[in-house]
């Protein structure tokens, strides 16, 4: 109701930190998402960007700091409760259900709204079957947004590399997050397949209004799509702000982006 | 309604099959009742693998332990409390099932949690291990019978429990079917598919994992406790590793993941050794003798059937008619080579004397079959599919299209 300025903050890292052993994967990391936000995580390689998003989904648990998402507290809850309380995710390298159709694919992600009990679904009782067509209709429409419904029947692992990566987002909006976690969305897409994944980013911070936190290599996709940028390196925070401040900060230049962007 | 009328009708048939099996069957050939039944609990206890092991895809080879424990403790329990309540042995038996479930469950559910951290060959050898500790503890338990078994003979003559077999037969293939019907069902294939992308869409990975092991072993308690009644006594023996091994062999077989495939690979599997055992001459009665040089023959031309089918298989890239006429004439090859080899071994002079009985080699060629299904059809016979009236309808609909053509 109340529209103020400032928008809510959707996900905050305070002084988040891991490590493994002697290893400081990532060292207090402290950043805030608000409502809405198009956030672009980046960073060269092995800098702890993934590693970021495994603290954040509850795969790993953080040594110290504290992750708070819509004001709870959520460091070290399981993957599946927080994924319940509204964050989702997609993988760097794509974790589909190779087996189940594409559709399945996405009832997988639906089906944490589920009502009816797992004894009504040994007895085929009707209020089961309901839910079912129910869950299945949904992830059809979804399909239909995300284009991909002339393939539902299809085995998943069947599909374009393109198509996976598009499914694996269906998948995690199905579960209807607040916040979408993309590991590397564009990876190993050709220039054309960039553009329309903008796009439908895009779409689901305005048309769905999620609050999107992206990992990526291409500086051009991070740069004309995200509002604000976090670097890493080395598991610490080199730089933090809008797009046309990470561009030239020397910093960022001199660990990541090198010369002239 | 008409969904409780459908639902009705469908209760009534399976009860009203398995009472008609029992008669049908009867009791004038007390081995073949006997082969039947265990049939019966072979399809429980493949199905209900299947859904731990090929649904969930947790790769436990312990089942026969969950069987054990339905078994033994029903048995117990019957034993002592039959004749102080007022059930007649038939409502027992229902509930001796129930109870042995009960046990086998909670069973279940031990072994369950601490593998939950576990995943295939580790989870394997841990169900493996479990499977024996729990057999040979029983083997030292005087209470129970220990090494030499125990009699359970509550009910004085043996009962009927034909008919209880193949209902909870048909009980277990209708929870796993409808299982899979439903959204529920996807939670436990995603877990094999892939647990860390199934915890991130926020399936309760432990608590699917245990629901599997526990509904799965809660089925072969069931199973277990009526094969207590039905054969009026168990022992260690009847629950070694074997009968683990053929159980998941029967879910191997069969296409893991697949129910059909279950029920199918568990009545052959256990159907074919059986048959084998008893082959006789249908007249004299007299044990088949299968001549040597009619063995060495038959041995070589099935590695010449299969090299050739295997050779269709992985080289012919035709139409679908084409290559099933290839197979076919793999096979005739088989038969052709069998005849001409015949009478050349005949001529090997220590051969020809030699004669084997057949039932001799029965596990010989169990153990042949199995190979060969294997190198044909690594995915199982009905790999992930499932029988359907559909595919049925699609066969017939498809033939007289082609006749045309």
């Amino acid at each position: 109701m109340s529209t103020t300025g400032e928008k809510p903050v959707v996900l905050s890292l305070e002084g988040a930190t891991i490590q493994f052993g002697g290893l400081i994967a990532v060292n207090n990391a402290t950043f805030e998402l608000q409502q809405g936000d198009l956030f672009g995580l980046i960073g060269p390689n092995g800098a702890g960007k993934t590693t970021c998003f495994n603290l954040i989904t509850g795969v790993y648990k953080p040594t110290s700091g504290t992750i708070r998402f819509q004001g709870k507290e959520i460091g070290g809850l399981t993957p599946a409760k927080i994924a319940q309380m509204g964050i989702c995710r997609t993988f760097q390298n794509i974790r589909l259900f190779p087996a189940l159709s594409v559709v399945e694919n996405v009832v997988v992600g639906a089906f944490l709204r589920h009502r009816t009990t797992l004894g009504s679904a040994f007895a085929y009782l009707p209020s089961s079957i309901r839910e079912t067509s129910a869950l299945k209709k949904e992830a059809m429409d979804l399909l239909e947004v995300m284009d991909l419904a002339d393939v539902a029947q299809a085995r998943s692992a069947d599909l374009p590399y393109g198509k996976q990566r598009r499914l694996e987002i269906a998948r995690a909006m199905a579960t209807r997050p607040d916040l979408i976690l993309l590991d590397e969305p564009a990876a190993g897409m050709n220039p054309q397949e960039k553009e329309d994944l903008q796009v439908t980013v895009r779409r689901i911070r305005d048309d769905f209004q999620k609050t999107v936190l992206l990992i990526e290599h291409d500086m051009r996709f991070v740069m004309g799509l995200c509002e604000r940028i976090f670097v890493l390196d080395h598991g610490e925070e080199i730089a933090q702000g809008p797009p046309e401040k990470i561009r030239n900060d020397p910093k960022v230049i001199e660990a990541y982006l090198g010369e002239a962007v | 309604m008409k969904f409780w009328l459908v639902r009705l009708a469908s209760l009534l048939l399976a009860v009203g099959f398995a009472f008609g099996l029992e008669s049908v069957v009867g009791h004038q050939f007390p081995s073949i009742y006997r082969l039947v039944v265990l049939a019966g609990l072979y399809i429980t206890l493949s199905v209900s693998l299947n859904l731990i092991n090929g649904i969930t895809g947790q790769f436990s080879i312990g089942h026969a332990a969950f069987y054990m424990v339905g078994a033994y403790s029903a048995g117990f329990v019957s034993k002592a409390l039959f004749s102080h309540q007022p059930l007649v042995p038939q409502l027992w038996m229902i509930v001796m099932a129930l109870f042995g479930a009960c046990c086998a469950a909670l069973t279940g559910l031990v072994v369950g949690l601490p593998s939950l951290r576990l995943r295939g060959d580790y989870l394997a050898i841990v169900t493996l291990g479990f499977g024996e500790i729990l057999r040979i503890v029983t083997q030292n338990i005087g209470a129970i019978g220990g090494a030499y078994g125990m009699n359970v003979k509550p009910f004085g003559s043996p009962p009927q429990a034909l008919w209880l077999v193949w209902l909870l037969a048909i009980l277990c293939v209708a929870v796993c079917r409808n299982l899979l019907k439903t959204a529920h069902g996807l939670p436990f294939l995603s877990v094999r598919e892939d647990e860390v992308a199934s915890a991130a869409m926020g399936v309760k990975v432990p608590k699917t994992k245990v629901t599997a092991f526990v509904v799965g072993s809660a089925f072969a308690g069931a199973a277990g406790a009526l094969l207590a009644h039905a054969e009026t006594f168990i022992s260690p023996d009847t629950f070694k590793m074997d009968v683990s091994f053929i159980i998941l062999t029967m879910v191997v077989l069969g296409g893991t993941g697949s129910i059909t495939g279950s029920v199918i690979s568990a009545i052959a599997l256990f159907a074919i050794p059986e048959w084998l055992r008893n082959l006789q001459d249908p007249v004299t009665k007299d044990p088949i003798q299968i001549p040597g040089p009619a063995l060495v023959a038959s041995i070589i031309s099935v590695v010449i059937a299969v090299a050739l089918f295997k050779a269709v298989q992985n080289r012919f890239h035709g139409s679908k008619p084409a290559k099933f006429g290839l197979y076919l004439a793999a096979i005739a090859a088989g038969f052709v080579c069998k005849l001409a080899f015949t009478p050349i071994l005949a001529q090997a002079p220590g051969l020809a004397a030699k004669s084997f009985e057949a039932s001799a080699l029965r596990m010989v060629i169990f153990a042949a079959t199995l190979i060969i299904l294997m190198l044909i059809r690594p995915q199982g016979i009905f790999a992930h599919h499932e029988f359907s009236w559909s595919w049925v309808a699609k066969l017939f609909r498809r033939a007289p299209k082609e006749a045309t053509a």
